[in-house]
């Protein structure tokens, strides 16, 4: 345990040496989700739209940014560099096992990524006004649905990443994976936006865990019922993701190269 | 029982057989074709703890595909790798406690952390406690001289300084097996003696080293057992002494003389060495073989003809003969016999 808590508490320190990297990336977010109210408010400032009143969507866009947030700042980039540089040749002869430990860097990261969240949130609020919070039992459930967002989300980045034993190549796996995640997950759109089939289909996918589902149910959009179904979805594609994984590695492995050095 | 067993190893790669040009990349996406290279091929290797092996061959021979299946970093195509009785992908865990690697061309440093930090994080890893840690870093300081750079974040270390403390983060958890795979690689002088004495402390304490180089000096003195490793096949494995002994048996004698002397009357003086100017007048370089001819000799017979300022008599090293080995001139056989 001693070794994954030192990786977790090195990513910490490492994340801090980039804090103007750290710092720009907020602010493209942040442009994009200033820019996001604004239009949802202009949208939506006469009648709402699919049962979305204004409120509502700035709730849903602040929920979707936190969400987005979470396991975003480091590990992928890290991890696909030393895979396709051939590095990962050195994490491999460690006493460690490769996922938990990637999974403790992710995990590291995690505390400058809340305290950013905090700050962003108590802005806008202080900017564009208080806002509604579930009642006692939803926001319990909406705790449960975001901290199975981060082992989720960290599932999907390192599965996509371990791409890259295949495709000798980062970036495409990274637009794909955004592309993918932004449309089926509801960050960019409610999935009650999507045409119903696609909708329903992004519904049960691992994807609606990473945004739709902690928003519907801080929203109070679905019932209790219906809220507890979806953070079951969400624990199971963890629990498939988890061992999934394995079975990809285990074949990326049988796959590996390592060039020169 | 050996601490590193290799048997029948071998290491297949597929690579993608693309035709020349846009055409051949367009035609592979529909029609793929794939050319195996063989990169180790049924190497069969035995360790005993506490040897030094060094491993040679030229670029491209399949060395460092060996270390990284010795390791367990590769898996095998086929064959099997053993390490202290224990199979290196089913017991990932307990063998990477008991080898140490060091690439001489990567680095395991976190680029963003201080030295301290990253040797920190792997003392964790390996769950090192901090007594023995504190001992250990205490003594690579003595030949490495790593407190000065331990303060320094990764990204800032020159070459030979990340080589030290790479070297550091490869030995933390006092590894039985150690494989160097060029660890002396761009280094300065200065730095490569200090990493060698480094080396030798770390036999004499009975840590079994398999050390892969190009530098040659790096193996003298330091290894005594000879792999030499050529198209993925063992092509030598024996002592390294006797090999130069065997060998090595050409000596050069430089010699300086008052007076010019025809080259002729030296080589018809001197017959079964090969005579030669060199550079500056009056220097010349009488080539034989020590079996045919002692350094006496040759001194003795140059003398009568003429003055002599200077000589000085060269000895070959493991490196001639290895080069001529590489270049086919060679060919030995497992005692070292030429064949």
């Amino acid at each position: 345990m001693t070794g994954y808590r030192a990786l977790a508490r090195a990513t910490a320190r490492a994340a801090l040496t980039y804090r103007f990297n750290l710092l720009l990336s907020l602010g493209a977010v942040l442009v994009q989700l200033v820019a996001l109210l604004a239009v949802w408010r202009v949208i939506l400032a006469q009648a709402p739209v699919n049962g979305f009143t204004w409120p509502q969507m700035r709730a849903y866009l602040l929920v979707a940014f936190a969400a987005g947030t979470v396991v975003s700042i480091l590990g992928d980039f890290r991890m696909a560099f030393r895979i396709l540089d051939g590095d990962v040749a050195l994490d491999l002869v460690k006493p460690i096992d490769y996922q938990k430990a990637r999974l403790a860097e992710a995990l590291g990261g995690l505390w400058i990524e809340v305290i950013l969240i905090g700050v962003v949130v108590g802005v806008t609020l202080a900017v564009t006004g208080g806002m509604d919070t579930p009642a006692g039992p939803a926001l319990a459930l909406f705790a449960a649905s975001m901290l199975l967002l981060v082992p989720l989300k960290f599932l999907i980045v390192y599965v996509s990443t371990l791409a890259c034993f295949w495709t000798q190549n980062f970036m495409g796996v990274q637009w794909a994976r955004l592309a993918v995640v932004n449309l089926l997950s509801g960050a960019l759109i409610p999935l009650v936006y999507l045409p119903h089939w696609l909708a329903t289909a992004a519904q049960w996918s691992p994807f609606a865990g990473l945004t739709s589902t902690p928003a519907l149910i801080f929203l109070e959009r679905v019932d209790l019922g219906e809220g507890l179904t979806l953070v079951a979805v969400q624990l199971g594609w963890v629990l498939v993701l988890w061992f999934g994984a394995r079975l990809v590695w285990r074949a990326a492995l049988r796959r590996l190269t390592v060039n020169g050095g | 029982m050996p601490i590193v067993e290799a048997r029948g190893l071998t290491k297949v790669f597929r690579r993608a057989d693309k035709g020349s040009g846009l055409a051949g990349s367009v035609k592979h996406l529909f029609a793929r074709r794939y050319q195996d290279k063989v990169a180790v091929d049924h190497v069969d290797l035995s360790i005993e703890a506490g040897e030094a092996v060094a491993y040679v061959g030229p670029n491209g021979a399949g060395k460092s595909t060996t270390v990284k299946l010795l390791s367990g970093i590769l898996v095998p195509t086929s064959g099997e790798v053993r390490i202290d009785g224990l199979h290196p992908q089913r017991d990932r865990m307990t063998v990477a406690h008991r080898i140490g690697v060091l690439f001489g061309q990567r680095t395991q440093l976190w680029w963003d952390l201080p030295v301290s930090e990253s040797l920190a994080v792997l003392r964790d890893i390996y769950g090192v406690d901090h007594a023995t840690y504190r001992k250990r870093l205490a003594r690579f300081d003595e030949v490495l001289e790593l407190g000065e750079i331990l303060p320094v974040m990764g990204r800032k270390l020159s070459l030979g300084q990340r080589m030290r403390a790479d070297l550091a983060a490869a030995l933390v958890h006092g590894p039985r097996v150690v494989y160097l795979d060029e660890p002396t690689i761009g280094l300065d002088l200065a730095v490569k003696d200090r990493v060698r004495e480094f080396f030798r402390g770390l036999r004499d304490e009975g840590t079994t080293v398999m050390l892969t180089s190009h530098d040659l000096a790096d193996i003298e003195g330091f290894c005594r057992r000879l792999v030499i490793i050529d198209e993925g096949r063992i092509i030598f494995d024996g002592d390294l002494e006797a090999v130069k002994d065997r060998f090595a048996r050409e000596r050069i004698l430089h010699v300086e003389t008052t007076r010019p002397v025809p080259l002729e009357t030296l080589r018809s003086s001197l017959p079964g060495a090969e005579v030669t100017l060199e550079e500056t007048p009056l220097r010349y370089a009488v080539r034989f073989d020590r079996f045919a001819m002692t350094a006496g000799q040759a001194v003795t017979v140059l003398a009568t003809l003429t003055d002599l300022a200077d000589f000085r008599v060269d000895e070959p090293s493991i490196e001639d003969v290895i080069r001529r080995v590489y270049s086919g001139d060679l060919v030995l056989d497992d005692t070292g016999v030429p064949r």
